[in-house]
């Protein structure tokens, strides 16, 4: 069972609320809030503490990523703050992460992202230990499309859910494009993703795919072919 | 991709068998150095989408004074009129480095995509130049500072060859060994072979004996290498096992011969001695033969009296006799290993794939 979600980025881009209402109109369980500019960071800290988010059985905050060395501090305490109080995982870029002591106190609600190809780091399995040698409480969202991007066989894919299994508290599901853009779900790419299906953990998976909302219920099913015959019908 | 210390299985044979092997430790020394040096040269010309991969001397970490450097500029990414600035930008970072030009065949020192490796397997838009940097790519490469694109094409290559294979992806394929793979290996190794009676006939001679020198150790060290890539999945059940999925068949394939793609010719050779037992005394005059190799391609005046060697006085000349007594050397080590050990499945798997 395999509850897909969506991140609010991918629906409505910055704006959270809108995102967070779409998807209890189309009643899914499953959500990430998204602030992938720093400027959107302070919307989601005010959105988070003024709305009851308890319809969804799993939240988690995606951090930003265009913030400076000099920010990181702030950036990491801001998010912290929300992720004790309410048990979120945050996702976070580890390209992003410059001072792994500010990310430390998260211990178990960081959580660390694979990258595409065009990142420096956590790319592979090798890339992805070096991070969690450093921040070994820290789980992993492990991002298909990204693994898919950076080896089409899915042999990183297969090396990283089997190295990482026990720490992959959601997956992000989408396409990626040679660009390093994400994309809706293409068939080649279903077809990618169902030769690792069974060594996929049972964790939320959130769809990056940037969706109109007329165009949300079709990413939904198409999401849910990868799962197909595995469950016979697969929640959304 | 997994990483590994180059000549690390080697060294551990080394002090295994009491031996010394001065050569070998040289040119891994050499063979840093001209990476580092290569790396920080070319760092400008790399990115995610392409990798400045080597091969030759440089991939089987075997380089001496003389070597030159075997290149392309793998692109597995978008159009981009940047990447022939790009060529042109190594290309003078190796003329820099080295004195000596790339081979004379038009095969390195280019852009090689990615795309035309995995596709054109077999046909006419197979070239010879093609075929040569995939088979290179999978036998003796080594990729330079970034590499994503090298990372991301060589396993679907493999892929190819492990898809494409109606038995092996069943797990029909007795012992496990990938035919098509096996096949193309062997092709390749058929090749070369040829390939050197072509050039001695279009050459006129010209360095016809170090050429020989090369196909009785270093080109069949990596033929041996790709022998042992394909035979080596007698020990993994999986492989053979019809009731694992197609699928887990697949990546761990995939999985398997990246991580042995990952390895030098040498490594893999010495880890193969090392797991055949009684082949000491084979495997010290193996490498005890090709570290010798080694000496005369890094002495100056033995390269030069090879590569000026008159066909018609060969018999008579010691050093082109001590070669020649080197690669038979080498290859009764290989017969030890592949022909006449008791204990390991080569001999059956190779009466069983090795001619028909």
């Amino acid at each position: 069972m395999w509850p897909i979600g969506f991140s609010t980025g991918a629906l409505f881009k910055e704006f959270i609320a809108k995102g967070v209402e779409f998807s209890r109109e189309l009643k899914l369980r499953s959500v990430e809030l998204s602030a992938l500019r720093l400027r959107e960071l302070p919307n989601l800290i005010d959105f988070v503490n003024r709305h009851d988010l308890s319809a969804f059985s799993y939240v988690s905050l995606h951090a930003p990523t265009d913030f400076s060395p000099e920010q990181e501090a702030d950036v990491a305490r801001q998010l912290l703050a929300v992720a004790l109080k309410k048990r979120w995982f945050v996702v976070v870029h580890p390209d992003c992460i410059r001072d792994v002591e500010v990310w430390k106190p998260f211990g178990e609600w960081l959580c660390i992202e694979n990258m595409d190809k065009r990142k420096p780091v956590g790319r592979t399995v090798g890339e992805l230990d070096a991070i969690f040698a450093i921040l070994p409480k820290a789980k992993l969202c492990f991002d298909i499309a990204h693994a898919r991007q950076v080896d089409t066989s899915m042999t990183e894919a297969y090396r990283i859910l089997n190295r990482f299994r026990d720490r992959i508290c959601q997956v992000h599901m989408s396409e990626v494009t040679s660009t390093s853009k994400h994309d809706r779900i293409s068939d080649a790419a279903v077809r990618s993703f169902r030769e690792v299906l069974t060594r996929i953990p049972n964790v939320p998976i959130i769809l990056e795919s940037p969706v109109t909302p007329e165009s949300a219920v079709s990413e939904l099913e198409q999401a849910s072919r990868v799962f197909a015959q595995t469950t016979a019908k697969t929640p959304v | 991709m997994p990483q590994t210390n180059p000549f690390e299985i080697l060294f551990a044979l080394e002090t295994t068998l009491g031996a010394s092997w001065p050569q070998f430790h040289a040119a891994h020394e050499r063979t840093l150095k001209l990476c580092e040096d290569l790396d920080s040269s070319t760092s400008a010309s790399q990115d995610a989408d392409a990798s400045i991969v080597t091969f030759g001397s440089v991939g089987r970490f075997e380089v001496t004074d003389a070597s030159d450097i075997d290149w392309v500029l793998l692109i597995d990414g978008q159009a981009d009129l940047a990447h022939q600035r790009r060529v042109l930008d190594i290309a003078g970072a190796v003329d820099r480095l080295m004195k000596k030009k790339v081979g004379q065949e038009g095969t390195f020192g280019k852009m090689a995509f990615s795309h035309d490796l995995v596709q054109y397997i077999g046909g006419g838009e197979d070239t010879n130049a093609n075929f040569t940097r995939r088979m290179l790519l999978l036998l003796e490469s080594r990729p330079i500072g970034r590499r994503g694109a090298y990372d991301a094409v060589l396993p679907v290559i493999l892929e190819r060859y492990l898809t494409g294979d109606h038995g092996w992806i069943r797990g029909r394929a007795l012992h496990g060994v990938p035919r098509f793979l096996l096949n193309d290996i062997v092709r390749y190794w058929r090749t070369i072979a040829v390939d050197y009676a072509y050039k001695q006939w279009t050459r006129d001679n010209r360095g016809w004996a170090l050429r020989s020198a090369k196909l009785r150790l270093s080109r069949k060290l990596i033929y041996t290498s790709g022998l042992l890539y394909c035979l080596g999945f007698i020990d993994h059940e999986w492989a053979a096992d019809q009731k694992v999925a197609q699928t887990d068949r697949k990546i761990q394939g995939i999985d398997r011969l990246q991580s042995l793609c990952a390895l030098t010719p040498l490594d893999l050779l010495a880890d193969a001695f090392m797991k055949s037992t009684g082949l000491s005394d084979s495997a010290s005059r193996v490498f005890g033969a090709y570290d010798a190799f080694l000496e005369i391609l890094s002495d100056d005046s033995q390269r030069k009296h090879l590569e000026n060697l008159d066909a018609d006085a060969a018999d008579g000349d010691e050093l082109w006799n001590h070669v020649r007594d080197l690669g038979n050397t080498f290859q009764d080590g290989l017969n030890a290993l592949f022909l006449d050990h008791p204990e390991n499945k080569f001999p059956e798997l190779i009466r069983k794939y090795g001619v028909f």
